[in-house]
């Protein structure tokens, strides 16, 4: 049962006249995990979504959303499905509250289960005070949650979320993050397409990467962890510091602020570069990874596609 | 379909611009008959007078809606595409029909308020005319009709075409083929339907000397002459929905002594006029009675009595021609963007994105 839920999606393909949005993609995102979508811009992400939102057919491939095909299927797919659309039009004239109502009598929820569906959710997206006030005084962090709130109305067994953080404040960002995390945990399919990547790392478990409307890489967010990349060093005294990664024999490149980056195999293998480094009285400030985990991955195979 | 509908409606609701179209309506209708009133207060009175302002204020409320309706409904899909808004509903469960005939009913019943508005003058002008109350509610009905057509003509080119001015002009073309363009056509079509025809006229005696004072005497004669065959063309002008409305009134008895009862009336001529082309030229004619009058001992005038028969107006309605044209257009732009709104979709209308 566990692999008919989430969303499954092979060989799909779509063509808009000449450009071929979609040329090959493959994609499995399972229940109780978020799914990161990355890909540069027009690389397919939006029109997959689309797709897998029931909005539009494929020329070609299976798709499988919460068990059903959107195509064939498609109200049953729609009613457990989320989409939060990356343009959030809005109905300017109607309030908060009214925009959440009206999408909850939309999924034929009742009015009195809409209602207080409509005052969680905005609770939930820290809108409650503004929930009387035109859609049209929100700014557009506030529009985005909005859009959030209205993709979760009917309690959706996935949630196709479509640059989600653009516009958020770093607060709202966090409360993304937690939010997602949340149902994530409740058994829900999250996939959340980004090409911010430094915010999927931290919510992420599995990465697809999109490229020219293919899949070119699936990954998981942990092995990645485990994968060898690029820490950033830092020391009070960088000769001292060059001079031992020398003495040390590690390859290290020098970065624009005196600071060197080094190619690692692993956390336990930072642990131990650093631990050596102390041990031989370099001033370390500090050890991090240079860039996120996904952002590496991706320009990793930016490169290999050169 | 009732989410939609009242999705539309408050949007409508909440916007000034609405408003002020309906004051500014309410004034315009009120002006015309003001107008009619003071520009027929001399012509005639009693019945004459009602019916004409009747006639006049029912005339421009159609004319009035025929340039509002099409704003209310051209913009109703693109206009949400555009704006983003038409995807997040298409996402949910309500079906294409449900969007569409939410939209329609929206945009009708802001078309009905306008309608609604000039009710009083429509009601005073039956109240000052004598004129049947029953009159109002038919008018009414197909007016409210003929707006609710043209709202759905608008929303099926909206859901056809990108640009919301595009689908306005649109919509604004097929009103303006309905109400102008088949007037056209119908004037266009008549060297078509003219033919030299033979007809028998009771006609004057053939040598008759007209300088003499003997009462000529009438006989059949076959005469070669100019017949405008309009029964063969009529249903264009039943196309008209200015002919559907002046088409659902009575017919107004003809009254020989005061012509210039009804002649003030826009719907009762156009009535009369379709009316006429439907029945078409006749094909026995009376060229003869009334050329001579003799006056017997007591001054009394005699005429012979026409074998012709006087030609009768056809009593066959013409506005459920014209009706049921509209409403088939009507439902085929429903149909036709039932069938755009269809997800998922399989093609996308030329240069849009789905969301």
């Amino acid at each position: 049962m566990e692999s008919s839920r989430g969303i499954h999606a092979v060989g799909v393909r779509r063509a808009f006249g000449e450009v071929q949005a979609l040329a090959d993609v493959r994609l499995e995102a399972r229940p109780g995990r978020v799914t990161a979508l990355v890909g540069p811009n027009g690389s397919g992400k939006t029109t997959l979504l689309l797709v897998l939102a029931g909005l539009l057919v494929p020329d070609a491939g299976q798709v499988s959303v919460a068990g059903f095909d959107p195509v064939t299927e498609g109200p049953q797919a729609r009613a457990r499905t989320g989409w939060m659309p990356d343009v959030f039009g809005t109905w300017d004239s109607l309030t908060a509250r009214e925009v959440l109502t009206t999408v909850a009598a939309a999924y034929r929820l009742p009015r009195d289960a809409g209602a207080a569906r409509a005052a969680e959710l905005l609770d939930l997206v820290h809108l409650t005070e503004l929930a009387d006030a035109p859609a049209h005084v929100l700014s557009r962090g506030q529009k985005q949650r909005l859009g959030l709130a209205r993709a979760l109305v009917h309690d959706p067994d996935v949630l196709l979320l479509d640059e989600p953080a653009s516009g958020l404040d770093p607060r709202s960002r966090v409360d993304l993050r937690v939010l997602v995390r949340e149902l994530a945990a409740r058994g829900r399919t999250v996939l959340v397409s980004s090409h911010v990547l430094t915010e999927l790392d931290e919510m992420a478990d599995d990465a697809v990467f999109l490229s020219g409307g293919r899949t070119v890489a699936t990954q998981s967010v942990t092995a990645a962890q485990e994968q060898r990349r690029r820490w950033r060093l830092a020391a009070l005294d960088a000769a001292a510091l060059r001079a031992w990664l020398a003495a040390a024999g590690v390859p290290a490149v020098a970065a624009d602020d005196g600071a060197v980056h080094v190619d690692l195999a692993g956390d336990a293998a930072a642990a131990a570069l650093l631990r050596d480094a102390v041990t031989a009285g370099v001033p370390v400030t500090s050890l991090a990874p240079a860039g996120g985990l996904l952002e590496q991955a991706y320009l990793a195979l930016e490169e290999e596609r050169r | 379909m009732r989410t939609v509908a009242q999705l539309e409606l408050r949007q409508r609701l909440r916007s000034t611009r609405w408003k002020v179209a309906l004051v500014v309506w309410f004034v315009v209708v009120g002006a015309i008959t003001a107008l009619a009133v003071g520009a027929l207060g001399d012509v005639g009175d009693g019945l004459g007078l009602g019916s004409s302002i009747f006639g006049i204020v029912v005339f421009f409320v159609l004319f009035l809606g025929l340039i509002v309706a099409p704003t209310l409904s051209s913009a109703a899909v693109n206009g949400d595409r555009n704006a983003g808004t038409l995807a997040t509903l298409q996402a949910t469960l309500l079906t294409p029909a449900e969007i569409v005939v939410g939209k329609l009913l929206a945009a009708w019943a802001a078309a009905l308020a306008f309608l609604v508005a000039s009710v009083p003058f429509i009601v005073w002008a039956i109240l000052a005319g004598g004129l049947n109350p029953l009159l109002l509610l038919a008018t009414l009905a197909v007016l409210a009709l003929e707006l609710g057509v043209v709202c759905a003509i608008g929303l099926g080119f909206s859901a056809l075409v990108t640009k919301t001015s595009g689908s306005g002009v649109l919509t604004y073309l097929v009103a303006g083929a309905l109400s102008v363009g088949t007037l056209l056509v119908f004037g266009l079509t008549v060297p078509a339907i003219t033919a030299e025809e033979q007809v028998r006229a009771w006609d004057v005696e053939q040598g008759y000397d007209w300088e003499s004072d003997e009462p000529p005497v009438c006989e059949w004669q076959t005469v070669e002459t100019t017949q405008v065959h309009t029964e063969r063309t009529w249903w264009l002008l039943a196309a008209n929905p200015f002919v559907v409305v002046a088409d659902v009134q009575p017919v107004p008895p003809y009254d020989i002594d005061d012509p210039a009862a009804t002649s003030a009336d826009p719907l009762a001529l156009i009535q009369t006029g379709v009316r006429a082309a439907r029945t078409g030229p006749a094909d026995e004619v009376d060229w003869c009675t009334g050329m001579h009058v003799s006056f017997d001992a007591d001054g009394q005038a005699s005429a012979p009595a026409s074998p012709v028969e006087t030609p009768e107006l056809s009593t066959a309605p013409v506005w459920p021609w014209g009706l049921g044209l509209h409403l088939l257009l009507g439902l085929g732009a429903v149909a036709v963007a039932v069938r755009r709104l269809r997800i998922p979709a399989y093609s996308l209308p030329r240069g849009t994105r789905v969301a």
